[in-house]
């Protein structure tokens, strides 16, 4: 497996320089500490990666069995439409990801910790770097309705916290406890669309996705290591960490990073135009059957080490009792557990979007019971946001028959740039816009 | 074997197998060490994720095998694929497992441009080094060497 390194016109290469400088601040601190935390391992490039030797026929949808498109102008316009969606729709959320991680990198307790998300961080930005390659290596502005590749990187770089594509990096975190919860389960997500996307028509997308998915695995285990480290810690009876806040950063994730599967009824175009192998619905089902799996793996950790004599399978014993009769166990309650909310927990978009069910399932049937209980439910600095009051405004006026569901659903309200677009001009405000795609489907 | 056999699969290891390796370390060698696994898969994760490997039978992990690609390690220049640590569910042994899990590796290798597989073993584990006798590993000309150095005292 050969790999393709390459460098994005001088003018664009340091348009990302200087964004990274404002909002990867730690970079150089990262690059001269690689050695220390990372000893031996390839050195950090900025570059775009194609893989070498991938197939060249299209292996799903309507174009099965043809030779894979390798422009633009070999796609139907609204096939390049569709595209072109979900490259913005990616290289949004790659930097949209380390403005949040930046937020409270330097919170972290431990120093690894902090480094493995900086590593993260680092790599988010050159998955952004690869997908400007993608636009500005070909002509997309037929598809792009005569907006240039220039204008499309600006828009990407201009945008902050607030005015991402998808709702997910749309959310300040609160503490470092989100820097891991989001790497281990919207980075999840991530891992989801890029292995779908290996099969994808347009070859230089495919070509992008198996150096992108080798990040990737760094990506969940900066997010599932510290987890397990932190269980154990809870366990022993750490007082700085708990399951109860882990559990709380669960509950803001999860909910928006299943909504980045799209609608779940949704994904047939992009199967048709053979971009993705997988509809939404069933990559969904497979990445709540992943999480359900890690979260067991992490309440094992935390049991075992709660009772160090217990055999492992006398652990999962007790999990499963724990699990089916939500009772205690020698001083340990379910509820000191993590757990999978259910799928229809929070949701806003898709097919349970606005309606009122609890983490457990269980269904309310009064708005001002349900606010109450969500308030409960998430961080406690969460609640303060302008996401959770516009929330509670939606769903208020979704229960009181005011607002329909498919308005609702459009309507998050997103933060506006209203000066220049370098990071620098800052003056920003919150407006209701246009439908927002979901993620680019 | 004669009863029917859940369905196998080799695939490259990812962060949620941590727990399945620690519980199979724990059957080999009686020691829970969580911390260790931890590690290593952290570091295998980043360098090569697609290197180590781990088998499934019905869906549960049986086996892991740890390595990846080293390059100008004592001296030597050519691109190694090393096979670090492995192990088999003791309730699994003998069909193969261990053999398919090396045979994905060393595809993995290759297709990298590795040419030498190595690794190193105690020749008093019989198990171990009649595995990877059977697997086609010789010795080597270089040999391991090592040497106790006094306690301090001060
Ligand atoms: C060594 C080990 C990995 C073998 O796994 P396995 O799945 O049973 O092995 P396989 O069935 O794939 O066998 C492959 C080959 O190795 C041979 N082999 C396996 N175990 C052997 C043994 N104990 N002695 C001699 N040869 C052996 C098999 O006969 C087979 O040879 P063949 O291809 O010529 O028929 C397993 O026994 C184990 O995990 N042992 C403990 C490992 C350990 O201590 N790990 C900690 C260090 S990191
Ligand atoms: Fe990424
Ligand atoms: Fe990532």
């Amino acid at each position: 497996m050969k790999v393709e390194q390459l460098t994005l016109e001088k003018k664009y290469h340091d348009a990302v320089e200087h964004w990274r400088r404002h909002y990867l601040k730690d970079y150089d601190l990262l690059l001269e500490n690689w050695d220390k935390y990372f000893p031996k391992d390839e050195p950090f490039c900025l570059c775009a990666k194609m893989e070498c030797g991938t197939p060249d026929t299209v292996a799903v949808g309507e174009h099965a069995g043809e030779k894979k498109r390798l422009t633009p102008d070999q796609l139907t316009e609204d096939e390049a439409k569709h595209l072109l969606a979900i490259i913005r729709a990616q290289a949004s959320t790659e930097f949209g990801s380390i403005q949040q991680h930046a937020g409270t990198l330097a919170r972290a307790q431990d120093d690894e910790d902090r480094f493995w998300v900086l590593r993260v961080m680092a790599e988010e930005l050159r998955h952004g770097y690869q997908m400007f390659h993608l636009l500005l290596s070909q002509d997309w502005s037929k598809a792009a309705g005569g907006v240039k590749g220039e204008e499309m990187v600006e828009e990407i770089l201009s945008m902050q916290t607030g005015s991402h594509v998808l709702d997910a990096f749309n959310l300040e975190y609160d503490s470092f406890v989100d820097n891991v919860c989001f790497a281990a389960l919207v980075d999840r997500v991530g891992k989801y669309q890029l292995t779908m996307q290996k099969v994808c028509a347009f070859r230089p997308m495919a070509d992008s996705m198996p150096p992108m998915l080798r990040e990737e695995a760094f990506h969940l285990a900066a997010g599932v290591i510290p987890l397990r480290r932190w269980a154990k810690r809870a366990a022993q009876g750490d007082v700085f960490i708990s399951m109860r806040a882990i559990q709380k950063s669960i509950h803001k994730w999860y909910p928006r990073a299943l909504e980045m599967f799209g609608d779940e009824r949704g994904g047939d175009s992009n199967l048709r135009m053979g971009f993705k192998d997988m509809k939404n619905r069933e990559a969904q089902d497979l990445y709540i059957e992943e999480v359900t799996r890690m979260v067991r793996d992490i309440n094992a950790r935390f049991l075992r080490a709660r009772f160090p004599d217990y055999t492992i399978d006398k652990v999962e014993r007790v999990l499963d009792e724990l699990e089916r009769g939500r009772g205690r166990h020698q001083g340990v309650e379910y509820d000191d557990l993590l757990r999978v909310p259910d799928r229809r927990f929070f949701r806003r978009k898709g097919e349970p979007a606005w309606t009122m069910i609890g983490a457990d399932g269980e269904p309310f049937a009064d708005v001002d019971a349900y606010v109450r209980y969500l308030a409960t439910q998430l961080p406690e600095a969460y609640l303060a946001s302008r996401d959770m009051k516009t929330y509670a405004e939606t769903v208020r006026q979704v229960a009181a028959g005011t607002l329909p569901v498919a308005e609702a659903v459009r309507r998050m309200p997103r933060l506006k740039r209203v000066g220049g677009n370098c990071p620098c001009s800052r003056s920003v405000r919150w407006v209701v816009e246009d439908p927002a795609p979901t993620n680019g489907h | 074997m004669t009863q029917v056999e859940s369905p196998s699969r080799v695939r490259p290891l990812d962060e949620l197998d941590i727990g399945s390796i620690v519980k199979i370390d724990e059957r080999i060698t009686g020691i829970y060490r969580p911390e260790v696994w931890e590690e290593r898969a952290g570091y295998y994760l980043r360098r090569d994720p697609d290197a180590s490997q781990v088998v499934e039978i019905g869906g549960k992990v049986v086996g892991f095998m740890l390595g990846d690609i080293r390059i100008g390690e004592f001296g030597l220049e050519e691109p190694s694929g090393w096979i670090e640590r492995f192990g088999i569910d003791p309730d699994f042994r003998g069909r193969d497992l261990g053999k398919r899990m090396f045979e994905a590796m060393s595809a993995h290798f290759r297709a990298q441009g590795v040419t030498t597989l190595r690794t190193l073993v105690d020749r008093q584990d019989a198990g171990v080094a009649g595995f990877l006798g059977a697997l086609g590993f010789e010795s080597s000309r270089l040999q391991a060497l090592e040497m106790r150095l006094p306690t301090a005292t001060s």
